[in-house]
């Protein structure tokens, strides 16, 4: 783990290279649409599009349940190592503490905004 | 003749346009700025077959389509972020033309100044804490066959309750990992964990921070980070950044 926020504000690299866990990419989809889908200014335009419809978590599910042949094409092939999606044991302990993150994420965001 | 819109990508003050000119906007565009009461739109014109509201509905479920416009619109933020005092626009703002940016701009003129005092001079962190995997059970000394019934349900529980002790301690580790970011940050938000299904990782997401930073203060900030990643060894950190003031630029809505 280690970053040099660069000094020069030109090239200024999101990604901090020598993680263990970095991908080769310059910074993560995840992190971009969770910003650009879910946080910053909300201005109605004269275009009206409804990005709730379009929320995170749709997409997520969107994903999922995109075609997975061309999710394959496209190099998406997460949900083998996902527990969830696999088939792997989940237990309802495991289930019931996620719940209680999420709601617990949820009101800290929401106190948060 | 197409019809055009015009997408607005960010809201910056003190911005030399001139800046913007080796950036490339969204579909092979060209960024231009609306300039408004002090304040200034960075703007640039799309096709409303693709960014009207019947193209966009049809193309934000189009999912190569979004990944190629969400990173389009944020390096053109990115950009702006780094020249001057910006807030970010949400995806897919778009007006019909310089004069409707204008009354955007009219219309939002005091809350936009006090979104962009906040920011100013400011940069947002991205501080992750993920479980560490837990490693796999060493099976060399029970061999299956050999097990009971009794024995093998009897381990599983055991299994269990130490993955659950772990997480327990990681969960109190990722909060105090944000009691101590926030304290050196101008203001620190916890948002949602991401889905592993999203993040493409199997460990857990822990804790998922936003961190407004004093531009000058990052390597303090990453300095801290870092070491907090070696007082916690159970967890893994990450830290990404620095990231234009996605998180917090938040306008009142009325």
């Amino acid at each position: 783990m280690s970053q040099s926020p660069d000094a020069t504000p030109t090239a200024r690299p999101y990604y901090s290279p020598p993680s263990a866990s970095s991908r080769p990419q310059p910074a993560n989809l995840a992190d971009i649409l969770e910003r650009v889908l879910d946080k910053g200014i909300i201005i109605a335009g004269d275009i009206r599009v409804n990005l709730l419809d379009i929320e995170l978590l749709t997409i997520k599910i969107r994903l999922l349940i995109v075609s997975v042949d061309k999710a394959k094409e496209m190099g998406i092939d997460w949900w083998r190592n996902d527990p969830m999606l696999n088939g792997e044991e989940r237990t309802l302990a495991d289930e019931n503490r996620a719940l209680r993150e999420r709601i617990e994420a949820l009101e800290a965001k929401e106190s948060g905004d | 003749m197409t019809e055009t819109g015009r997408y607005l990508y960010a809201i910056a003050r003190d911005l030399d346009p001139q800046v913007l000119a080796e950036v490339p906007a969204l579909a092979g565009g060209r960024l231009e700025v609306v300039e408004h009461r002090g304040l200034t739109a960075v703007v640039s014109s799309v096709d409303l077959e693709e960014y009207g509201e019947d193209g966009l509905r049809r193309n934000l479920e189009n999912l190569p389509w979004l990944e190629e416009v969400a990173r389009g619109h944020d390096a053109v933020v990115q950009a702006t972020a780094t020249r001057a005092p910006t807030a970010p626009l949400r995806l897919a703002t778009i007006c019909l033309d310089d004069d409707g940016v204008r009354e955007r701009l009219d219309a939002w003129h005091d809350a936009l100044e006090e979104v962009l005092d906040r920011v100013e001079g400011r940069r947002e962190w991205s501080v992750k804490v993920f479980a560490r995997p837990r490693p796999a059970q060493v099976a060399a000394d029970s061999p299956p066959a050999a097990v009971s019934g009794a024995a093998y349900l009897q381990r599983k529980k055991a299994e269990t309750q130490a993955r659950e002790a772990d997480e327990g301690t990681a969960v109190a580790v990722a909060d105090e990992v944000h009691a101590a970011l926030a304290a050196r940050s101008v203001a620190g938000r916890r948002l949602a964990p991401q889905d592993p299904r999203l993040t493409g990782r199997a460990d857990r997401m822990l804790h998922n921070g936003a961190y407004l930073v004093e531009a000058d203060e990052g390597d303090a900030f990453a300095t801290l980070v870092d070491e907090l990643a070696t007082a916690h060894p159970d967890v893994v950190v990450e830290c990404h950044g620095p990231w234009p003031p996605y998180s917090f630029a938040t306008l009142e809505q009325p």
